[in-house]
């Protein structure tokens, strides 16, 4: 029988005054201490059950968290408190990442939007987390504060399951970091829900295409979403799309390496043969667009 | 030439702002969960069953009462009587077995909402697990285990055929003509099954509701409710609570579309609060109680065989329907009586024969959902006329226009109907499409259609079911109506307002119709339902204002020492027609008019009473259903849609979409259009999205996460409505409903436009992206 629960249940609100504070009391209540930014997805599952943390640990007003900042040179630091609709907002940004824009723009609501944030939607690592696939394309960095303190998490690896990810009791991503984009990169994210908007991905496909040294003249990157444990990178896919000259014949046979390189599940959002089927077509799609803009 | 019209001061049939207005844009209208009750506030939560179909062993809460904070445990024990709008099988808790999985098996008041829920931990049921039914045909056969085995025991109307000792809460029956003699004369024949899942209402505002019994007897339920009249007799009687010392008080609802009509978890409050006297308690479902411990639509298996002659003339129809009535048929055996009188939809038959059955299944319970089962019937009949269309290779329009009713047709029922004018209607939906006219996809792979489908429907109640009002005067000119319908967003009150002014002959300003509902101050109404208030409440209103105008006419009349009828009021004026003498009303309503030379006085305060209830329909034989007059009336329309479909996704994106009803005459034209467009979106919204995943009797999506429903970017930016009036003989200055109808063809219509842009019919809902790419994989329209 599903959650008839009308609210939270009891638990304690704990605002630490410093990032040394709040990683010493995740330490001491490790499995029943979880840290919060937004709290879009925190309460939800909370309230569902699905996780029974009896303190959430408030890290929103620490040191950073709220800062967004560009340099010319090294690239955006987004804090791990900083709103989405700030991100998607900012200039610098809609410029330099407008990959991550745009996946923004379909992450759940405008007014959830408000309050979620990308470090969050990368540290719920929900398979179907929309600014995942930019974030990893774009090489995103997370500075971690742990009990050994800051220390560089890139987002290869992090990823370990649902809701799961190589950060341990203690450990607080203060921040996210991405070096400067290629000026003639392009990114697209293409997100397939039940309805047009505010629904989870069946399948969401970012792709990127960055000018650069290969035989075809271009890296590629596709990360998957919603049909892996993880967020997936179509490496296989990848990998043809830098060896061969780019024409559509060798943008479906990507697509078809995407979709035969990915093992989705069935569940109440969609079919494992849907989302594969997806999968190709969504990447066509991406990566037809993509290359458009690329070879102008 | 234009002929210069006598200007009329007529507000019948004008846009007027509704009355509502502005206290619901502001925030300040007050609903249920709304009201304060203070520190005396005790609240509820429901101990449910896990489980479809079980056997109750043993309940025992000690431990629960042990709780600081807990009040009251209550359970199945503590209330033996039957409760039910039609068929009365249900208890206010399961007693001796559970039917389906959140029913409620005993329940806690305490001081807190949380310590309530906690204390459900404490409670421990027994159960002993029974084979469940989660298929309607499979229940309705020999096979099935006996949900209900004292269905025979049920008390109900004389309308209502329960088959005792089987699953089978109603089989209604039609047998008109000869279907077997006609099939061999029809040149063509399309035979097809439909499957239309459960859905839910998804009212914006959940159930809530706060009862407190007094020790002086007086019981007091503040619910947010469709039927706040229904709720106090079906309770009353259950709780064995005189109905003059039981008051509901139903303020506002944000949305009810049928499911808080009749009663449902009302009763857990009113039930517990008489066994703790002088304390309020409150239950506000959850989202997820929302979605699968109350009332559902309805699932239905529709079995439909249909034949035409070689002109396209159509013949005959088989009809037979197995309805997923769930755990409790209470309300939903009349829903399946009307699939089944309604089970031709708009066409004229000949020769007819249904079987509509409601089977019990131990699924959420199906009650009464916007349409009341024409929705689903005319999923079915919608998309096989169509089929059939073509079959006999006519266009499709003019197929429907050659086969649908038209006044004076005798309908499967034997009644005679009365002018509709559904040809006009899908004219215009035709017209505003472009039917028949195929236009180019927006871009390569995307695939364009367009599909039209009609739709009926009577209003679905009692044959006498009835309608109270009262007109009463203010000595400012002002006038308060006092109705017993309730305001739940449709606008009902702004239409009785305008029904008075017009009858009364004041300005449509000067009324005021104003919840909360009160059965202790209202009037009585039924319930608010079947499309029927404007026209049922219309006429009692309109009585009531006319009955308030000879009253007020009659005093003038003696005190000008003239003839009422040569009296009239406008615009809040007596005039005479006769003398051209006038009194303003405002002088005289309330304190009457001095007699002349100071000899006394004439006339009193003003108070119009008026009812209405039809008397005209007749019972249906059981094994034929054939009788004089079915229903008091159908509306009836047509509704199309201008679709692409994404070859990529299959997701469908509306280009447009058109709707015509004929609605008698529209009392607030805006307003009708209105509820065209959102029954329109509410209708794709459940042809799109929606339905109740249930495996094994248990919902897997309860929650807006994984239980999807149009937003405003998923409906088209253009849906043109048209207003077609024939004026209804019954209905106040000739109007009947429209606040179902619009919802009722869509489903059809949108598997019509789906097969006309791929060529291929699918014809369960929900339509989603994922159903329609995987038809389309399978058929080679895409690969």
């Amino acid at each position: 029988m599903h959650n008839p629960h009308p609210g939270l249940p009891e638990l304690d609100y704990v605002k630490p005054a410093s990032l040394e504070e709040a990683s010493r009391f995740l330490v001491e209540h490790a499995g029943e201490a979880r840290p919060f930014l937004g709290g879009t997805d925190c309460i939800v599952r909370i309230r569902d059950g699905a996780w029974t943390a009896k303190y959430m640990v408030d890290v929103k007003g620490l040191e950073g968290m709220k800062d967004l900042s560009f340099d010319p040179q090294k690239g955006l630091t987004i804090g791990a408190a900083v709103p989405m609709n700030k991100v998607a907002a900012d200039p610098a940004v809609q410029q330099h990442y407008p990959g991550l824009v745009e996946a923004c723009h379909w992450v759940a609501s405008y007014q959830l939007r408000s309050r979620a944030t990308i470090v969050g939607n990368i540290c719920n690592a929900s398979p179907a987390g929309d600014t995942i696939g930019a974030s990893i394309l774009y090489g995103g960095v997370l500075r971690v504060f742990g009990p050994q303190g800051f220390r560089e998490v890139p987002l290869d690896g992090f990823f370990k399951g649902p809701g799961k990810t190589t950060l341990q009791p203690g450990d607080i991503a203060a921040s996210i970091s991405f070096p400067l984009s290629h000026p003639q990169h392009a990114c697209r994210y293409l997100k397939l829900g039940r309805n047009k908007l505010g629904d989870l991905a069946i399948v969401g496909v970012t792709v990127m295409a960055v000018p650069a040294r290969t035989p075809s003249g271009y890296h590629f990157g596709i990360v998957l979403a919603s049909v892996a444990p993880v967020p997936l990178r179509a490496a296989a896919a990848e990998a043809i799309l830098e060896s061969k000259e780019i024409d559509e014949a060798v943008i479906a046979e990507a697509a078809q390496a995407a979709m035969d390189g990915c093992k989705p599940i069935n569940d109440t959002r969609g079919g494992a043969a849907y989302r594969k089927q997806m999968v190709r077509n969504l990447t066509r799609n991406g990566l037809m667009d993509v290359w458009t803009k690329v070879r102008k | 030439m234009a002929i210069a019209q006598a200007s009329t001061s007529s507000v019948v049939g004008k846009s007027v702002k509704r009355i509502d207005v502005q206290e619901k844009v502001t925030g300040a209208a007050q609903y249920t969960d709304d009201i304060a009750f203070g520190n005396a506030l005790h609240h509820c939560r429901v101990k449910r069953s896990p489980h479809p179909h079980a056997l109750i062993k043993k309940i025992n809460y000690d431990k629960a009462l042990l709780i600081p904070g807990v009040k009251l445990v209550v359970t199945g024990e503590d209330f033996p009587e039957y409760v039910g709008l039609y068929l009365q099988d249900r208890n206010i808790f399961a007693r001796d077995r559970v039917r389906f999985v959140g029913e409620g098996v005993a329940a806690v008041v305490a001081s807190t909402e949380e310590i309530a829920e906690k204390a459900l931990d404490a409670i421990d049921v027994e159960y002993e697990l029974l084979q469940p039914v989660l298929d309607p045909e499979f229940g309705a056969s020999k096979e099935a285990p006996i949900i209900h085995p004292d269905l025979e025991k049920y008390e109900h109307p004389n309308f209502i055929f329960p088959v005792n000792g089987t699953n089978m809460a109603n089989h209604f029956k039609i047998r008109k003509g000869d279907t077997e003699a006609a099939w061999p004369q029809c040149a063509a024949i399309v035979e097809h099954t439909f499957r239309i899942p459960q859905v839910q209402h998804v009212p914006i505002e959940p159930h809530v509701a706060i009862a407190k019994a007094e020790e002086n007897g007086q019981v007091t339920l503040w619910a947010s409710t469709q039927s706040p009249f229904a709720q106090r007799a079906l309770l009353a009687k259950s709780l064995h609570i005189p109905e003059s010392d039981f008051r509901v008080i139903a303020p506002l609802i944000g949305g009810g579309f049928g499911c808080k009509a009749g009663v449902t978890m009302e009763a857990i409050p009113v039930a517990a609060a008489l066994k703790l006297k002088g304390v309020p308690i409150k239950l506000l479902l959850t989202r997820e109680e929302e979605f699968y411990t109350n009332f559902v639509r309805q699932g239905l298996v529709i079995k439909l065989k249909v034949g035409c002659d070689k002109d396209g003339n159509l013949l005959a129809m088989e009809n037979t329907m197995y309805w997923d009535g769930g755990a409790y048929t209470e309300y939903g055996v009349n829903v399946t009586r009307a699939g089944g009188y309604s089970s031709t939809g708009p066409y004229d038959i000949p020769n007819m024969r249904t079987d509509s059955i409601c089977v019990y299944t131990n699924h959420p319970v199906g009650g009464a959902y916007r349409g009341f089962g024409m929705a689903e019937l005319h999923t079915g009949v919608g998309q096989i006329m169509d089929m059939l269309a073509d079959k006999i290779g006519m266009d499709r329009t003019e197929f429907h226009l050659r086969n649908c009713v038209r006044g004076g047709d005798v309908l499967a029922t034997g009644m005679v109907i009365h002018e509709v004018g559904l040809p006009e209607c899908i004219d215009k939906v035709a017209r505003a499409l472009k039917l028949g006219e195929k236009e180019a996809p927006s871009a390569p792979n995307k695939l364009r259609g367009k599909g039209i489908a009609l739709a009926w429907k009577a209003p679905a109640m009692p044959p006498n079911a009835g309608s109270s009002a009262l007109v009463k005067m203010n000595a400012d000119g002002t006038v308060n109506v006092s109705v017993g319908g309730q305001e739940l967003g449709q606008g009902t009150f702004t239409a009785m307002a305008q029904i008075a002014a017009e009858s009364l002959g004041v300005p449509y300003e000067a009324v005021k119709v104003l919840g909360p509902i009160d059965t202790r101050y209202s009037p009585y109404e039924w319930q608010t339902v079947a499309s029927r208030l404007t026209w049922s409440m219309g006429n009692a209103v309109r009585n009531a204002a006319l009955d308030a105008k000879k009253k007020i006419l009659d005093i003038v009349a003696e005190a000008w020492n003239e003839k009422p009828e040569d009296l009239d009021i406008k615009d809040g004026y007596v005039i005479s027609y006769k003398t051209e003498e006038s009194i303003e009303i405002k002088d005289f309503v309330v304190y009457g008019l001095p007699k002349a030379d100071d000899q006394g006085w004439l006339g009193g305060p003003i108070v119009g009473a008026g009812s209405f209830m039809p008397t005209y329909v007749t019972g249906l034989d059981a094994e034929t259903g054939q009788g004089e007059r079915a229903v008091v009336h159908y509306t009836t329309g047509a509704q199309g849609l201008d679709i692409e479909i994404d070859k990529d996704t299959g997701r469908i994106t509306v280009l447009y979409a058109a709707s015509a009803f004929d609605v008698g005459k529209a009392i607030n034209p805006d307003m009708v259009r209105q509820q065209m467009e959102g029954g329109f979106v509410q209708g794709l919204s459940s042809a799109m999205f929606e339905e109740c995943q249930l495996v094994g009797g248990e919902m897997r999506n309860p929650s807006f996460v994984d239980y999807r429903i149009a937003t405003a970017i998923d409906v088209p930016e253009k849906i043109d409505t048209f207003i077609v009036e024939t004026a209804q003989d019954d209905g106040p200055f000739g109007a009947r409903g429209i606040g179902e109808h619009p919802l009722v063809p869509v489903i059809a219509a949108l598997a019509n436009a789906i097969y006309d842009a791929t060529g291929v019919r699918i014809t369960n809902p929900p339509f989603s992206a994922e159903k329609i790419y995987m038809a389309l994989l399978e058929a080679g329209v895409v690969n």
